[in-house]
């Protein structure tokens, strides 16, 4: 590709190619090095796991865009992932779309008390969700009562819904429980580029002055993001407790970090403003991919996992702002040039 | 005369004791373009911001085609179609030209992209610029910058377009464009506010000129029956008389520094020039023209990389600020709040802050003791108002901060001073105490390069001037050769280089 | 000083009378000697580190993989005591591997400009892999005597060593941070960097030095967790960064940078021990003990800000 073309593409664009060719690469390598690796199985293992981090992590890329953080997040999928499980404990016969709802809407409600703190109340994200992540758990502990949530007492519907098999190509099998989680993906980015409304999400973590003097009501812009956010981990928590079945106190703990680490993977800059869930999803898938390969690959312990997770974020960060800092000099570059040769020409 | 499109009707505002506006009154009719005028802290931003709906009177009100609205809101006040470009437009730089124009627009909750795109075509072609809508923000120069906002306001049928020193940054030939564009909008019947420190400019561009002073309305008069002498003594309420006048040169031939061929790949190249002590040396030309990168060659921020630098007779070659001040190079930058003083600590620590190991111990403690001394002695010296010296820097008004930073650098008791945009921003008051410190400096032995846009300011401090174009130096001038004239000529490249 | 009264220290004064004396009134064996030298020392790892925090938090920076770095340095100590390498230059490799490990996050976001919050988030993960790495699923554990005495019956006449520890690094950080040149450059680089940069400091080894040291301090805390609780496993301190952060904020410093004191911080440790001890001796559990410290933490950005007179609220910007 020369310098002209790749100038042309969106930086966006441009992240996702690249996520797309490091996965590829990453498969090949371990393609090598595990026998019998790149098979249905790879993907049916990667695609259930992706399921819930997905949700997640497009919540979050929602208020990382908007220039916030949300720490809450693994909190409120233990939460809701309990609270869930209590409910069909107690009514077996709950129909599943009251469940799912109820699950969203707990959820949501905790983003809200997010939000109302961070957009109203004017407190840094990173102290309110600090807090409230701590808060979530602590009234998960309480409400719980130190008891577990067990498959066996939870319908079978539930349990097999993530692993119902849509479409089957030999041992390759799409499940339910990534289906939804694609269409949920796909959706948020229809959303965010298309609808008028979401795009002020941008401009409100690309430069909230500017936002606020367009007549952009940024509290109401990063009060939905904590909303939608709160909502998707509800979502994800109804998904753990289908996939799991078995919920403890510690449910979907660290949860928060892992959701930032895949966005941040996926391209989202922290400072806001620019990202897409895309992105994000294709950094969960990333992540995912690497984690469990590990675990295969013989020539290393298990216990390599962490620490090789933690050094692929750094690397993608590095790389990403180099190139991107690059690029901006490459652009600036000619738009100089073509400044001067306009000059020129009318001399 | 028409009526009014917007009207402010004995407006008053205050912000706990002190009066921002008192008792104003102000009509803009559509077709016109209105300049307002007045010394910094003259209460026009309140006014703006009382126009735009992001105050609300305290009492009087606000009138669009003769009846009182309420605007609450900058969104309120763009429904109405007043809108305003500031001096560093407001621009989302992750988002394309395209989006930047169409960000608040209402409409279709589903984006018909390729019609934004083709409308935002039409908006720039209207205003006269040529622009790629598919860009991001980001790499957009100022005056790139203003014209989507200008594109943005026009996309909400604006009526009223507040351009609050839109020409301040920019260069001879985009402020020229920028102001046949305010003409072209008048003349489809917006009215246009257009706040400016230039005043010839408002004498090429305006129908009527308001003076406001103080808070309070003083006179709007025809542009043809005003002279800038006028506009002057009614802005300061008093006669400035000899704030334009030279002061007495105190050059020697003890040659300070010398640059030759200075040069930095793609930003300037070939600066030459000797400076003496006791001179007071300026760099004019127009935005762009590489000026500052020059002193921040000098002072080791981005060292050059191709000539010499001789100082104290000796090879210098800065490579970090810290090495440029070990030599005796102080650099006074243009942007205070962003580079300049960290406006959130006290005055005296940002006093001592270039001058730091200078107030430690043996063991690296700050002896408290000595620094409130100095920062008393620059608050006397320099005239520094405020209740004393720890407070917060950024309680002060523009001028006292300006001092607060040139006590900064003072405090070094460096043998060069550089001056990057000495008086931006500030009053004309203290405008004419900079001014006198930096003679002062020079006449105790020192020597200053002022970097200056401000071409009356250029004349009155410059012994010599350097008159810099695109990262060229077109010539270095004499005093007594100078004029406005002649600087813009060189500045803009219509006089050749020597 | 009656501005004193009306500062941010000064509340958090108060708020620590009330709960102080909240406990001593309801909970008889609150105010004994044991409780108290007990209270400090079950948690004196942390306070070390969150003296550390403070500068960085001021840096206007945030440090995620404190926790994880005292694992790591504990595991560290404990791989090499059980590879027989002797324990001394044991606790020496420990303290080398933080420093190195805070430099890595220095380097990364001082001299590549990148945001420390991912930076740390990526070593938060990075260094707790490493230290699995080296224990995996074990426990280690029979440390030489000399070793575990040190966290455990080391009294300096009735006062814990770790306690004189932390006293001593208090003091030290606190002319450090409020009376020195290296203090002054934390704040204004937290307030502005620019400015700094302009004014001759090195901004980027500044912070390169604070991050070291983070990490250095991070992992003589490791080492003393090692020592207190006398065996070693991978999930040493998991999740104290959220703490320590909580504890320097509660202090009053600015997630922005450039504002916030050692007084502060120093309240709001005691604030956080009295009330946790007080919550356990009501018998309130760990995890619920966190979400009234997370309350707490919301509280004192919005309390001044909502009920107290503006110039209370002035106190704490933001």
């Amino acid at each position: 590709m020369n310098k002209q073309s790749l100038l042309a593409l969106s930086p966006q664009l441009l992240r996702i190619l690249a996520l797309v060719a490091v996965t590829g690469l990453i498969l090949l390598f371990f393609a090598t090095q595990i026998e019998n690796y790149l098979n249905g199985r790879l993907f049916n293992r990667i695609s259930s796991s992706v399921a819930v981090m997905a949700l997640i992590a497009t919540g979050q890329t929602l208020v990382i865009l908007t220039r916030n953080i949300d720490l809450s997040v693994g909190s409120t999928v233990g939460f809701t992932a309990f609270a869930a499980g209590s409910l069909i404990t107690l009514m077996p016969d709950l129909n599943p779309a009251l469940l799912v709802a109820y699950a969203a809407l707990l959820g949501a409600g905790f983003g809200l008390v997010n939000g109302l703190l961070v957009a109203y109340a004017s407190v840094p994200s990173i102290i309110v969700t600090l807090a409230t992540m701590a808060l979530y758990r602590s009234l998960l502990v309480e409400f719980s009562n130190a008891k577990s949530i067990t498959s066996e007492s939870l319908p079978a519907w539930l349990v097999d819904f993530p692993n119902l098999p849509v479409i089957s190509i030999g041992d390759l099998q799409v499940r339910a429980g990534f289906l939804v989680a694609v269409t949920i993906v796909f959706l948020a980015h229809l959303a965010l580029t298309r609808l008028r409304p979401a795009r002020r999400i941008f401009a409100v973590g690309s430069n909230p002055e500017a936002a606020a003097m367009a007549g952009i009501d940024s509290r109401r812009v990063v009060l939905v993001a904590f909303i939608l956010s709160g909502m998707l981990a509800g979502l994800a928590g109804f998904m753990f407790l289908a996939r799991f079945g078995n919920i403890t106190v510690v449910a979907g703990l660290g949860f928060e970090l892992k959701s930032i680490a895949a966005s941040v993977v996926g391209g989202v800059s922290i400072n806001g403003g620019s990202g897409s869930v895309i992105g994000a999803f294709l950094g969960t898938i990333l992540v995912d991919l690497i984690d469990s390969s590990l675990v295969r690959w013989p020539i290393v312990s298990e216990f390599w996992r962490e620490a090789v997770l933690g050094a692929m974020i750094l690397i993608a960060v590095a790389v990403d702002t180099l190139f991107i800092r690059r690029l901006d000099r490459m652009r600036a570059a000619r738009a100089h040039e073509t400044a001067l040769a306009q000059q020129g020409a009318k001399s | 005369m028409t009526q009014p499109t917007l009207a402010l009707r004995s407006v008053s505002k205050s912000f706990g004791m002190t009066a921002a506006l008192t008792d104003m009154t102000l009509e803009l009719h559509p077709g016109e373009v209105h300049a307002i005028v007045g010394e910094n802290g003259a209460g026009k931003s309140t006014m703006i911001k009382i126009m735009t709906g992001i105050y609300q009177p305290d009492t009087g009100g606000v009138e669009i085609d003769g009846t009182p609205v309420l605007l609450q809101g900058s969104k309120a006040a763009r429904l109405r179609g007043v809108a305003a470009v500031y001096q560093e437009p407001m621009v989302f730089p992750d988002l394309d030209v395209t989006e930047n124009i169409f960000i608040s627009a209402t409409g279709s909750l589903w984006l018909n992209k390729s019609a934004m795109r083709r409308a935002a075509i039409d908006l720039i072609a209207k205003i006269g610029m040529r622009l790629d809508v598919d860009r991001m923000a980001s790499g957009l120069t100022l005056a790139e910058q203003q014209a989507v906002e200008i594109a943005r306001a026009l996309s909400q049928n604006v009526r009223v377009l507040i351009m609050d020193e839109p020409t301040a940054s920019l260069s001879a030939h985009e402020a020229a464009e920028l102001r046949r564009v305010a003409r072209a909008l008048a003349d489809q019947g917006v009215a246009v506010v257009y706040i400016s420190h230039r005043l010839e400019e408002i004498f090429q561009l305006a129908d009527r000129v308001s003076v406001i002073r103080d808070g309070r309305h003083i006179s709007t008069r025809l542009v043809t029956a005003t002279t800038p002498q006028l506009m002057i003594s009614e802005m300061v309420g008093r006669d400035v008389g000899n704030y334009f006048s030279k002061m007495q040169s105190t050059a020697t031939q003890d040659v300070l520094l010398s640059v030759r061929n200075l040069g930095l790949a793609g930003i300037f190249e070939g600066i030459a020039f000797d400076l003496h002590r006791g001179e007071v040396f300026c760099m004019a030309g127009l935005i762009g023209a590489r000026r500052t990168d020059v002193a921040l060659a000098i002072f080791g921020i981005t060292p050059a990389n191709a000539g010499t630098i001789r100082y104290k007779g000796k090879h210098l070659h800065a490579k970090s600020p810290s090495d440029a001040m070990a030599a005796g190079i102080a650099y006074v930058c243009e942007d205070r709040r962003k580079l300049g003083l960290a406006m959130e600590l006290p005055i005296r620590w940002n006093i001592t802050l270039a001058t730091l190991s200078r107030y430690l111990s043996r063991l690296g403690l700050v002896n408290t003791q000595a620094e409130r001394h100095t920062a008393a002695d620059f608050r006397k010296r320099l005239n520094i108002r405020t209740p004393d010296a720890e407070i917060p820097v950024g309680k002060l008004s523009g001028g006292n901060q300006q001092k607060v930073m040139l006590s900064k650098w003072l405090n070094m008791n460096p043998d060069l001073l550089i001056v990057d945009e000495p008086t931006r921003g500030i009053d004309i008051g203290a405008k004419a105490e900079v001014h006198d410190l930096i003679r002062q400096f020079a006449a105790q032995g020192g020597a200053v390069l002022v970097i200056s846009s401000d071409l009356p300011e250029v004349l009155a401090l410059g012994d010599r001037i350097l008159v810099m174009r695109e990262g060229i130096q077109m010539a270095i001038l004499d005093h007594a050769d100078a004029s406005q004239e002649r600087i813009m000529a060189l500045a803009t490249g219509q006089e050749k280089a020597a | 000083m009656k501005s004193r009264l009306y500062s941010w220290e000064g509340l958090l004064l108060v708020t620590f009378l009330i709960i102080f004396a909240f406990n001593t009134i309801t909970q008889p064996q609150f105010l004994t000697v044991s409780n108290q030298i007990n209270m400090f020392q079950l948690s004196i790892e942390k306070l070390i580190v969150v003296l550390v925090m403070a500068f960085i938090i001021i840096n206007a920076e945030i440090d995620l993989s404190v926790g994880s770095m005292m694992g790591l340095s504990a595991c560290a100590f404990g791989w090499s005591f059980q590879h027989g390498l002797d324990p001394a230059l044991a606790i020496v490799l420990c303290l080398a591997i933080g420093a190195a490990g805070g430099a890595l996050n220095g380097f990364f976001v001082a001299y590549m400009g990148l945001p420390s919050l991912v930076v740390t988030l990526a070593t938060l993960i990075g260094f707790r892999g490493l230290a699995r790495v080296m224990v995996e699923d074990r426990g280690i554990t029979n440390f030489p005597d000399w070793f575990d005495a040190i966290g455990q019956q080391g009294f300096i006449g009735p006062v814990p060593f770790a306690l004189v520890c932390f006293v001593i690094m208090f003091a030290v950080a606190w002319i450090v941070l409020e009376h020195s040149g290296f203090g002054r450059k934390t704040y204004v680089i937290g307030s502005n960097r620019h400015v700094a940069d302009f004014a001759g400091i090195h901004v980027r080894r500044h912070k390169l030095i604070i991050f070291t040291l983070a990490g250095v301090v991070s992992a003589f805390a490791g080492l003393l967790y090692a020592a207190r609780v006398g065996a070693v496993r991978g999930d040493v301190a998991n999740g104290f960064e959220l703490d320590i952060i909580t504890i320097v904020l509660l202090g009053g410093a600015s997630i922005f940078g450039g504002s916030g004191t050692l007084v502060g911080t120093g309240l709001a440790i005691l604030i956080v021990l009295n009330l946790r001890n007080g919550m356990s001796l009501h018998n309130v559990t760990g995890h619920l003990q966190t979400g009234v410290i997370g309350i707490l933490l919301i509280a004192s950005v919005l309390g001044p800000r909502l009920q107290w007179p503006r110039r209370l609220g002035a106190a704490r910007q933001r």
